[in-house]
């Protein structure tokens, strides 16, 4: 038995009104690892947290944390899961210290092993200045931190974090990124994520799920996922639609796939940079000249809107990938 | 962030312990308590309406009451017992809302993802508002004296007054808390403290229970307030009496188990992890 997998057989969780937020999935995160579970709003990515943290029951199906069976063993699951949830779940007169010290005491530590620990924990997510400050006057970043020190107060061996980052400008993102890659390769802890961006998922996970109105519809390495997309591409925006359409026509033979989006053909192929010249040749012949000319990876988004028919909205705006393209893609 | 690390074989501080349910409950009642002493506009209202009605009644009706028979001693010692009892009925809001307070702010699930006892988390908010409730009576009680009551049965008289108001005000708590627990909602929960009001009108309220007759008797009867408001009146007015104190803590501890059971309920319909 392995005291920091998460393994997860057919769930399901379903409401009176007959709507399954969570429909038959399975997967399994392995020791140490981090694991990304992506999905729009509603696709059940809260459910599954609650369901694996103890806080609902799943309606049939069976999952473990850290060996522990989350229905019968729900007590053992406390003790080796950290959980901070999307919603801040702080009393926002209390201080940061109290609130610390209290949540080590009810994992039983005793008061000067909670004290010692509340310290710690304050000095890790750099709120040492603010101990004696209500964390009703925090701002969402130093609130999400605390929330951060209060999962980790007992030591997990696993932590849930439900869409860590929603909400929080760029800049606590990336701290809150770099945080959670030091727990998982400091610690050793491993980390199941819900999040809404793709880039989140990129830069952090080892493994991602994309969960789908409650079914998984892709899972791996994001390295994996994107090579399942096949390939890279070469993107040419011409003057016009029109003119793009001829480029594209012209372009059908050479690629794997050829997308037109107004201005913009985007040429899916194996190996682009080196078909570089043999794109430009064509495009010569056929009298055709690109305004530019880039090279593009796969992205998780392309696997998503592969995956599932649409973009994935981000609610933010510093979300340039999803930002790209909302108009209508024609596939060819 | 900075990069101090954390000693993950360090050994872990809550191996296999959980601590028992009176120092669970020790530590969610100081929680409760020093929460609800940080909103001091939340608990002074109660006390300030309980204190205007003592003095209300006793200016417009404490000269009066000599045609009223059967007060047996002070006007002061007869109508303070209604100022208390309406303190711990209003009073017992508090500890439902300081629930749904925790539940609104997601902090009641934070509770919940620890291994503590589930009857802690019902019973800390309910002590913890037993003990504001016990300073909202002595506060009354202290005011009372400076009106110039003389309790036939001294200073354990008056602490027994104010254990009694105490009581009924948890009692009524039960149903509060079962109220924040199945909504979830300040607003329903607020409400739910209202419909207490009424109660304290279908008593011997401002006339001994032997003036009230037909329907007004039979609900007076039925009321646990009413045993609270006659004891009190004793302990105030008459002297120690047995029967009186004992009929009244029957009456609240009936009251208790029958909202204990309604919130026991409503905590495992919260917790049942639907």
């Amino acid at each position: 038995m392995k005291d920091r997998e998460i393994i997860v057989e057919n769930l399901v969780k379903s409401y009176p009104s007959k709507v399954k937020a969570v429909d038959g999935i399975n997967f399994r995160v392995d020791e140490g690892k981090i694991f990304g579970f992506l999905g729009p709003n509603g696709a059940g990515k809260s459910t599954t947290i609650k369901i694996l943290t103890t806080l609902a029951f799943p309606s049939s199906g069976h999952a473990t944390v850290g060996g522990f069976d989350v229905v019968s063993q729900a007590t053992e699951v406390r003790r080796v899961a950290g959980v901070a949830l999307q919603d801040v779940g702080i009393d926002p007169l209390m201080k940061s210290m109290e609130l610390l010290v209290l949540q080590g005491r009810l994992f039983g530590a005793s008061k000067s092993a909670a004290t010692a620990r509340a310290k710690e924990l304050l000095e890790l997510v750099q709120l040492s200045d603010s101990v004696n400050r209500r964390a009703g006057t925090f701002s969402g970043g130093m609130r999400r931190r605390l929330d951060l020190a209060m999962a980790l107060v007992h030591q997990p061996k696993v932590l849930f974090l439900d869409e860590p980052t929603t909400g929080l400008d760029p800049v606590s993102r990336r701290d809150v990124w770099r945080e959670v890659r030091r727990l998982n390769r400091e610690l050793g802890i491993t980390i199941f994520l819900t999040t809404q961006y793709l880039e989140e998922a990129d830069e952090l996970a080892d493994t991602v799920a994309i969960i789908v109105a409650g079914k998984i519809a892709a899972e791996g390495s994001p390295a994996k996922l994107k090579a399942a997309m096949g390939e890279e591409s070469i993107n040419l925006v011409f003057d016009t639609p029109e003119l793009a359409e001829k480029g594209r026509s012209t372009l059908e033979q050479t690629g794997d796939r050829v997308q037109l989006d107004r201005e913009t053909v985007r040429l899916y192929l194996s190996k682009a940079a080196g078909s570089i010249p043999t794109v430009v040749n064509q495009l010569q012949n056929a009298g055709l000249a690109p305004v530019s000319l880039t090279l593009t990876q796969p992205t998780l988004d392309d696997v998503f809107l592969q995956v599932t028919g649409q973009r994935l909205v981000a609610a933010d705006a510093a979300q340039s990938k999803s930002s790209r393209s909302n108009r209508r893609v024609e596939v060819n | 962030m900075n990069t101090k690390t954390l000693d993950i074989s360090a050994p872990h501080p809550a191996e296999n312990k959980t601590l028992s349910l009176p120092v669970h409950i020790y530590l969610l009642v100081m929680r409760s308590l020093t929460s609800l002493l940080r909103t001091p506009e939340a608990l002074l209202p109660p006390v300030a309406i309980s204190i205007f009605f003592l003095v209300i009644y006793q200016s417009t009706l404490g000269k009066a009451a000599s045609f009223i028979p059967g007060i047996g001693g002070s006007y002061l010692g007869f109508i303070l017992p209604l100022s208390i009892v309406s303190g711990s009925l209003s009073g017992s809001g508090i500890a439902a809302q300081n629930l749904v307070r925790d539940i609104e702010r997601g902090y009641f699930d934070k509770l919940l993802l620890t291994p503590v006892r589930r009857a802690a988390l019902l019973l800390a908010p309910i002590l913890a508002g037993a003990v504001i409730l016990g300073i909202q009576a002595a506060i009354v009680v202290i005011v009372g004296l400076i009106l110039g009551l003389k309790p036939a049965t001294g200073f354990l008289g008056l602490l027994a007054v104010i254990g009694l108001g105490v009581l009924l005000g948890v009692g009524f708590a039960g149903f509060t808390v079962s109220a924040a627990l199945g909504s979830g909602s300040a607003a329903a929960t607020q409400g739910a403290s209202f419909l207490f009001f009424p109660l304290t009108f279908l008593a011997p309220t401002f006339v001994p229970l032997a003036l009230l007759s037909g329907w007004l008797e039979v609900a007076a009867k039925l009321n646990p307030i009413t045993y609270v408001l006659e004891a009190m009146r004793t302990l105030l007015n008459t002297g120690w009496d047995a029967n009186a104190i004992g009929t009244s803590i029957l009456a609240c501890l009936a009251l208790a188990v029958a909202m204990y059971v309604l919130a026991a309920f409503a905590l495992s319909v919260r917790t049942r992890r639907t």
